[in-house]
């Protein structure tokens, strides 16, 4: 009773809300009108194009027919659920990203740490050149990781010319190695874009401090820099998620089965089976939303860029 | 930085430069080897160079001790000898890691074979033509259609971008309001993955959803992030709620401030927008991939064909079109004060 109460009363107030928003009579109404205007045509598109094809999603993975999307069938998730080869995919993507994560973001920290601190020569060239491959595709990334490393690439024939050995040998673009190379370049610049608004903002004093007070460079990193940055090292971890994203690198390297190129076999036509990979996607998205709100906590949203 | 030098080199810098203004550089240095030149100076550097003797022993009668073993110790610290050189190498591997594979792909489209260590014969634009559709063989017939119809899509979402992200980065950055934080966090944050989109996007609208208009509006949303954090940006640097109320006391309608005073002065932000989402979208591959129906080609499309089936120089040649685009993206870019494509805010 009270509980049918307290809703009839909140959907009221909803209703005179709206009312009041639709018609405002006062400076605030007027201003929440302004703030609904302003939002709505942004989640008009997010509706239309993320929310309605998410909702599609999860009707497809509970479809009886994958194909006209029709009837109702858990056989889909029971499918992700049983399989280990699911389960070894997610852990091959955790692992694999979460290492390049890291590594991205301890050469980030470098980067940054010496485009902050020394005064380098051409240092906005250096800029550039690190923030270039942000606007690079993930195949693109891989092409490049075959000019490195292909057969024809630049370091293979480099090292086949002073060792000796047969450049087909050494050509380790389509290796795990090369796929690897392939997700630091695509992770490295977004992480040291984070971290280098971070390091803007740290406190030059206390590290001058530090220094006149006999802490070696190291000592004074450690235990003033690295607690400052803490906050941008917690963000740039959080291009974990965009790691997760990558998908062209590893479709035209092919070296390791992450969760991208696994959907992307559920959809191609040898293995069509669309309804396990909406419930693969599902959890996909699940996870990088889960993932990114836990990220968040940890850090003022300010502080993260993409 | 040598410890033990550095407290007496600041000082006597510091002395130094006291006497120097008073106009004589040269007496503070030795006050007994002029003493003939002038007594009446000379007794002021005198007591100066007094101070400066005596002055760290005050103090310095506690701390020397302690400070010499301090001292010494950071200088003899093994991050302090090893610690700059390791980083500034670490940092050009990176910088070469980055920018040398870019370097060659571009020089060697140009070359005329690729064997060996550096590409050789140069200098041809015989890939170029192959690439771009006017050579006797190519991946394409003609890949300018396809360029042009990729550009004109990734035009088409910037226009929404700009429509979409201009209003809702004012609403979040102007107004605090009711499930503001998880306004922001999707506006700002990509949650959905390009091609967990183009999987949905094709499911959901199967005849539209591979027409220019499905492509324009997943671009958008993919790339309105970026678009909504720079235009914010914008705007955080400037007193928004001044700028207003300035505006609306001397009668100007909150549409016609909006759009003749807020929008002018976060300009910067805007065209940096549009450049970033622009450049990103006429590249972006996942959701393209998944979307595509291959009637003119995409350019992201284009790029994928010339990288998995074409010689090594002709897709050389196809990678550099796009980089070109990048460039002239970030010098445009630079030219109206962003460093580049980062959204990170200027300091």
């Amino acid at each position: 009773m009270s509980v049918r109460k307290s809703a009839t009363s909140s959907a009221r107030r909803v209703a005179t809300l709206a009312a009041a928003t639709a018609r405002p009579t006062t400076e605030r109404d007027r201003e929440r009108r302004r703030i609904a205007i302003m939002c709505l045509p942004f989640f008009a598109l997010a509706t239309v194009a993320g929310f309605v094809p998410l909702a599609t999603l999860v009707r497809l993975s509970l479809a009886e027919d994958a194909v006209w999307i029709e009837g109702w069938s858990l056989e889909a998730w029971r499918t992700l659920a049983t399989t280990a080869e699911y389960r070894w995919v997610a852990w091959n993507t955790l692992w694999f990203v979460g290492l390049a994560t890291l590594v991205s973001v301890a050469l980030g920290v470098a980067v940054s740490h010496v485009l902050e601190k020394y005064d380098l020569p051409l240092e906005r060239a250096v800029v550039a050149a690190v923030s270039f491959p942000i606007a690079l595709p993930g195949i693109i990334v891989a092409y490049l990781i075959i000019v490195l490393l292909g057969r024809q690439g630049l370091v293979t024939n480099a090292i086949a010319v002073a060792t000796g050995q047969s450049a087909l040998d050494l050509a380790s673009a389509t290796a795990i190695t090369g796929l690897f190379l392939g997700y630091v370049y695509s992770l490295l610049p977004r992480a040291t874009m984070v971290l280098r608004g971070t390091y803007a903002e740290v406190n030059v004093r206390a590290e001058e401090a530090a220094r006149a007070l006999g802490a070696s460079r190291w000592e004074t990193f450690y235990h003033v820099t690295l607690p400052e940055i803490r906050p941008g090292i917690v963000a740039a971890i959080l291009t974990f998620r965009s790691g997760l994203a990558i998908f062209g690198t590893v479709l035209v390297l092919q070296s390791h089965r992450v969760i991208t190129l696994q959907i992307h076999d559920e959809t191609s036509v040898g293995s069509y089976d669309p309804d396990v990979a909406a419930a693969i996607g599902l959890v996909y998205v699940a996870f990088i939303v889960a993932f990114t709100f836990v990220g968040l906590r940890f850090v003022e949203s300010d502080a993260v860029e993409i | 930085m040598t410890g033990h030098t550095d407290p007496t080199a600041d000082a006597s810098g510091d002395l130094h430069a006291e006497p120097a203004v008073d106009g004589e550089p040269n007496v503070s240095d030795e006050s007994d080897s002029e003493p003939t030149a002038d007594g009446e100076l000379n007794s002021e550097p005198d007591a100066v160079a007094g101070s400066e003797h005596g002055e760290p022993r005050p103090d310095g009668g506690t701390s020397p001790a302690a400070a010499t073993g301090e001292w010494s110790r950071s200088e003899t610290a093994l991050s302090t000898l090893v610690g700059r050189p390791i980083v500034v190498g670490v940092v050009s591997i990176v910088v070469a890691f980055l920018t040398l594979p870019v370097v060659v792909t571009f020089v060697s489209s140009f070359a005329q074979s690729a064997t060996g260590v550096v590409p050789r014969g140069f200098v041809t634009l015989e890939h170029w033509r192959q690439v771009l559709g006017f050579g006797d063989y190519g991946v394409q017939t003609n890949a300018i259609p396809g360029l042009a119809f990729s550009l004109a899509i990734a035009t088409g979402g910037m226009v929404l971008n700009v429509l979409i992200g201009v209003p809702v980065a004012y609403a979040l950055t102007r107004y605090d309001f009711f499930a503001r934080d998880w306004v922001n966090t999707f506006a700002i944050l990509p949650l959905v993955p390009g091609l967990i989109l183009g999987i949905a996007f094709v499911q959901t609208y199967p005849e539209h959803g591979r027409s220019a208009f499905g492509l324009i509006a997943g671009y958008c949303l993919l790339k309105s992030p970026y678009m909504v954090l720079t235009v914010q940006s914008s705007f955080q640097s400037m007193d928004l709620v001044r700028l207003e109320e300035s505006a609306r006391s001397l009668g100007a309608s909150w549409p016609r401030t909006f759009l003749t005073i807020v929008v002018p002065h976060a300009k910067q932000g805007i065209v940096a927008g549009s450049i970033i989402t622009w450049t990103l979208a006429a590249a972006e591959f996942n959701f393209t991939y998944m979307v595509a129906s291959g009637s003119p080609d995409p350019f992201a499309i284009f790029l994928y064909r010339n990288i998995s089936n074409a010689t090594h120089l002709q897709s050389a040649a196809a990678v550099s079109v796009y980089f070109l685009i990048v460039v002239a993206a970030i010098l445009v870019l630079q030219m109206i004060g962003n460093s580049g494509f980062t959204t990170v805010r200027q300091r």
